[in-house]
């Protein structure tokens, strides 16, 4: 019976969940309180938060567990400069500054800045603390687990094998060859931002044609055994962290594309070559992936697959990790980059302790609640015409059959990168215009980027191919829309026919069920176009502040946060 | 297009700071000396600081960085604050420094490109251009990313946890001070110039700065009891800056050392370099795993 806290920083998305008895009791990551997106630095505040909810004091903690060896990291960064030896000379000063400076002492860091004895903070790896996040939260006892992500302390890419409470690692493909950094570097090349544009490759892909297969085979080789290797000449892992890419690759792809242009896309249009290259990009990472996957299938035997680590985030594959890799089931969890590591780090600690294994996670639910009070009171210091519905999920399906944008902010905010109901925005999928409306005027994002559906777990069969499965409560694979739904919905079909699904049940996300089954009760169909609750640039929403600020600042027409709907007066 | 909701009791059109405090309620406090002179220097170094197009755009891009930072401190000001008024008047006034880092970087974006502006105000984000739409067929998506060009990143400093709430109120308050008198000298300088949209910019600035200006101030007399105690945290705040300030100097000049040295520290581990390529080649393939 242990109280144990992961953390996971100082690289991206740093974040800290709380395991109690075995039961995953709060996962928050630190950019949704900070505001800061994609926050690297050391979770203080998600780890107070955490504490608060689980009702336990940092002095109480029986440990508290970073989820790497940051020595073991710092020897890797070492080596590799040493390696890249005398082209590193501009990343050596920065790299050993920020090791030697800060990453290194994590643990003493972690130790002051909760208050508790150095002795009670811990380490894990980083491979086994994602594997960790994947499998222990999977419903299954036995499986395959795949880690794939930019790199941990020495590897990029491993296979386990979990059995009950036991993780046990198969092999792993060492940095710097890594499919997550092949997808970065590519990320950068089309003028995204690596660690938050990889998502806008992925849907940029639908749009292009895959026609330089032969220049991605000498980027990145793959062997039938599952293993890959990428030609170093074309990247700049330890020359150039930023871009990741060096002048070869241009001289391969042409020229990158400069950030923040508009985009013309179509054929003879000049970006098309950018969404070609982003097409290739995308299958040659579902091959490299399905190679890994029949790799695991091979050494294990297992029938299900568990995946972890950013590249576990690629919707698209999954599907085809799904569909063709020999595995009768596919687990995801939510928060599957380093985040989620953070998780996976404390439910490992717990289990040492003697702790049983968690349930399934069912729910994306774990962050802090909405203080209805807060929000009344806010509300109402800004002046903001207020009202308290009786049927709250009436009333926003009122809205969403009359073709409003509504935020919804409600109940616990969700683990991970997806809004998955509890801070998200609703309108009516049934229209393309409306997804021209809220990618242009609300979210200012580039226009080729889908939105997702949500539908109850029950309906899904009837409106998509392969749904429900365990992937799509938490939005991680794609799923082919019926031709018989595509009428009904329009606004949340990619140009391929496919959509990022969001399967609902009482049990994941018990506001948007709700949602759900009041548009059931108006004769609409049960399905709602759902894309997160945040600006551009911004984090998803958190507390009522952050509804209500969200809000004021963009033309959404209502809000329903806790209890209380906002409406926008009429101009 | 940002169509940001008008809270009720907008501040006063062409609110100068005078009008801005006697709408807040407050007495002015007195003026402070700093402020104006970093206005003189401002006047004198605006002809150099948008000397160029280069310049210019990081001059914007700085001061946009500057209102994101700030608008991260305000938000957590907003999320911890007890009273729930003052929560209310911080997030209106974060929403004020996101609306102005956006504008500010897009119009960083809009000078490094030799673009010409788009008609932004600080009521209104620029319109959809007339290309927007769908221009290849149905399925094709339309141009406007340009709108990420109003992102900015920045860091919070922790400024209200770290100097509890009187402290953040009168950083606050001194900042806006120097962001209003350093705006309206280059907005002057702007319109001395003919350059009409960036002294519209720099203008509409300045209302907000003084504001934001007046209100902090009324709250920090509200706080401390008294315009004495509120001008000892003034003073105070004004202290704090100038030791971070110093400190900043000092990490700056350290880091260049330290740059340097460790550069030179590089290029000495040539034997180890060898030996680490010839004892620890790089991996291809599968190999065993890592474990904690």
């Amino acid at each position: 019976v242990a109280a144990v806290l992961g953390i996971s920083a100082h690289y991206h998305d740093a974040a800290a969940a709380l395991v109690i008895d075995g039961n995953i009791v709060a996962a928050i990551q630190e950019e949704r309180l900070s505001r800061v997106k994609n926050d690297a630095s050391l979770p203080l505040r998600a780890a107070r938060a955490c504490l608060s909810i689980g009702g336990v004091a940092a002095g109480a903690l029986d440990e508290i567990v970073f989820y790497e060896n940051p020595y073991a990291r710092l020897e890797r960064v070492l080596v590799s400069l040493l390696r890249a030896y005398p082209r590193g000379l501009r990343q050596f000063p920065r790299a050993i500054g920020a090791q030697l400076g800060r990453k290194l002492w994590v643990l003493d860091e972690l130790a002051e800045g909760l208050a508790v004895p150095r002795q009670r903070v811990t380490h894990g790896a980083h491979h086994r603390s994602h594997a960790a996040s994947a499998f222990f939260c999977s419903p299954f006892e036995r499986a395959a687990v795949l880690t794939v992500d930019g790199v941990g302390e020495r590897a990029s890419t491993e296979v386990w094998l979990g059995e009950g409470r036991d993780l046990t690692s198969l092999g792993a493909i060492d940095y710097p060859h890594s499919l997550g950094l092949f997808y970065a570097a590519i990320t950068a090349y089309l003028g995204f931002e690596v660690n938050e544009g990889e998502y806008k490759v992925m849907g940029l892909a639908a749009f292009g044609e895959p026609r330089f297969r032969e220049e991605f085979s000498r980027l990145l080789r793959l062997f039938p055994d599952g293993s890959f290797e990428l030609d170093l000449g074309f990247f700049g892992f330890a020359t150039d962290t930023e871009l990741g890419f060096g002048p070869a690759l241009e001289a391969l792809l042409g020229p990158r594309r400069a950030p923040g242009r508009p985009w013309a896309l179509g054929p003879g249009e000049p970006d098309q070559r950018w969404a070609d290259v982003a097409a290739t990009a995308q299958l040659v990472l579902e091959e490299a992936m399905l190679g890994l996957a029949r790799r695991a299938r091979a050494l294990t035997g297992a029938a299900s697959l568990c995946l972890a680590g950013g590249v576990a985030l690629n919707a698209v594959a999954n599907r085809r990790l799904q569909a063709e890799a020999g595995f009768e089931q596919v687990f995801v969890q939510p928060a599957a980059g380093d985040a989620g590591a953070a998780l996976g780090a404390a439910v490992l600690a717990a289990l040492a302790r003697g702790d049983r294994r968690p349930a399934p996670l069912v729910s994306a639910s774990l962050g802090a609640a909405i203080d209805d009070d807060d929000a009344r009171s806010m509300a109402r210091e800004l002046g903001l015409a207020t009202s308290n519905p009786d049927d709250w999920a009436g009333s926003v399906a009122e809205l969403v059959e009359q073709g409003k944008v509504v935020a919804l902010a409600r109940g616990r905010f969700e683990w991970g990168p997806r809004a998955l109901g509890q801070r998200s925005l609703l309108a009516s999928p049934r229209d393309a215009s409306m997804r021209e409306r809220i990618n242009r005027v609300v979210k200012r994002r580039e226009p080729f980027r889908p939105f997702a559906p949500a539908v109850l777990a029950g309906d899904a069969a009837s409106f998509f191919e392969g749904a429900p499965s365990l992937l799509t409560p938490f939005m991680t694979t794609v799923c082919q829309v019926l031709p018989a739904a595509r009428p009904s919905l329009g606004a949340t079909t990619h140009v391929d026919g496919s959509a990022r699904v969001q399967t609902v049940t009482a049990g994941s996300s018990p506001e948007l069920g709700e949602v759900l089954e009041a548009l059931g009760r108006r004769g609409l169909p049960r399905a709602v176009l759902n894309t997160s609750l945040n600006g551009p640039g911004e984090p998803i929403c958190a507390s009522a502040a952050d509804a209500i600020g969200f809000f004021v600042a963009h033309p959404v027409d209502a809000l329903m946060v806790g209890n209380t709907l906002v409406r926008r007066p009429p101009r | 297009m940002e169509h940001e909701l008008a809270l009720p009791s907008p501040p006063p059109k062409k609110a100068s700071r005078a009008a801005a405090l006697a709408a807040s309620g407050a007495e002015a406090p007195p003026p402070r000396p700093g402020a104006e002179l970093r206005a003189a220097v401002a006047r004198a170094v605006a002809p150099l600081a948008f000397g160029n197009t280069r310049r210019a755009a990081r001059k914007l891009r700085g001061f946009a960085r500057a209102e994101q930072g700030s608008m991260l401190d305000l938000r957590l000001a907003a999320a911890r604050s007890p009273s729930a008024a003052r929560r209310a008047l911080y997030l209106r006034h974060a929403l004020d420094e996101a609306r102005h880092a956006r504008m500010l970087a897009r119009r960083a974006a809009e000078v490094e490109a030799g673009r010409e502006p788009s008609g932004l105000s600080l009521d209104r984000e620029p319109p959809d251009s007339p290309d927007d739409g769908e221009r290849a067929g149905p399925e094709a998506p339309s141009s406007g990313s340009a709108a990420r060009e109003g992102d900015v990143r920045a860091d919070s400093e922790g400024l209200f946890e770290g100097l509890g709430e009187v402290g953040f109120l009168a950083f606050v308050y001194v900042g806006e001070g120097r962001g209003r008198a350093q705006f309206a000298a280059y907005s002057a300088y702007f319109g001395g110039r003919g350059d009409e949209r960036m002294r519209a910019m720099f203008a509409a600035l300045v209302e907000d700065e003084a504001r934001h200006e007046a209100y902090t101030w009324r709250l920090l007399v509200e706080l401390c009891g008294g315009e004495r105690a509120a001008r000892a945290s003034v003073r105070r705040a004004l202290r704090w800056e100038a030791w971070r300030t110093w400190r900043r100097a000092g990490k700056a000049i350290a880091e260049l050392a330290y740059g340097a040295l460790m550069g030179a520290l590089y290029l000495l581990l040539w034997p180890l370099a060898v030996l680490v390529r010839r004892r620890l080649p790089e991996r291809r393939g599968w190999g065993p795993g890592e474990e904690a």
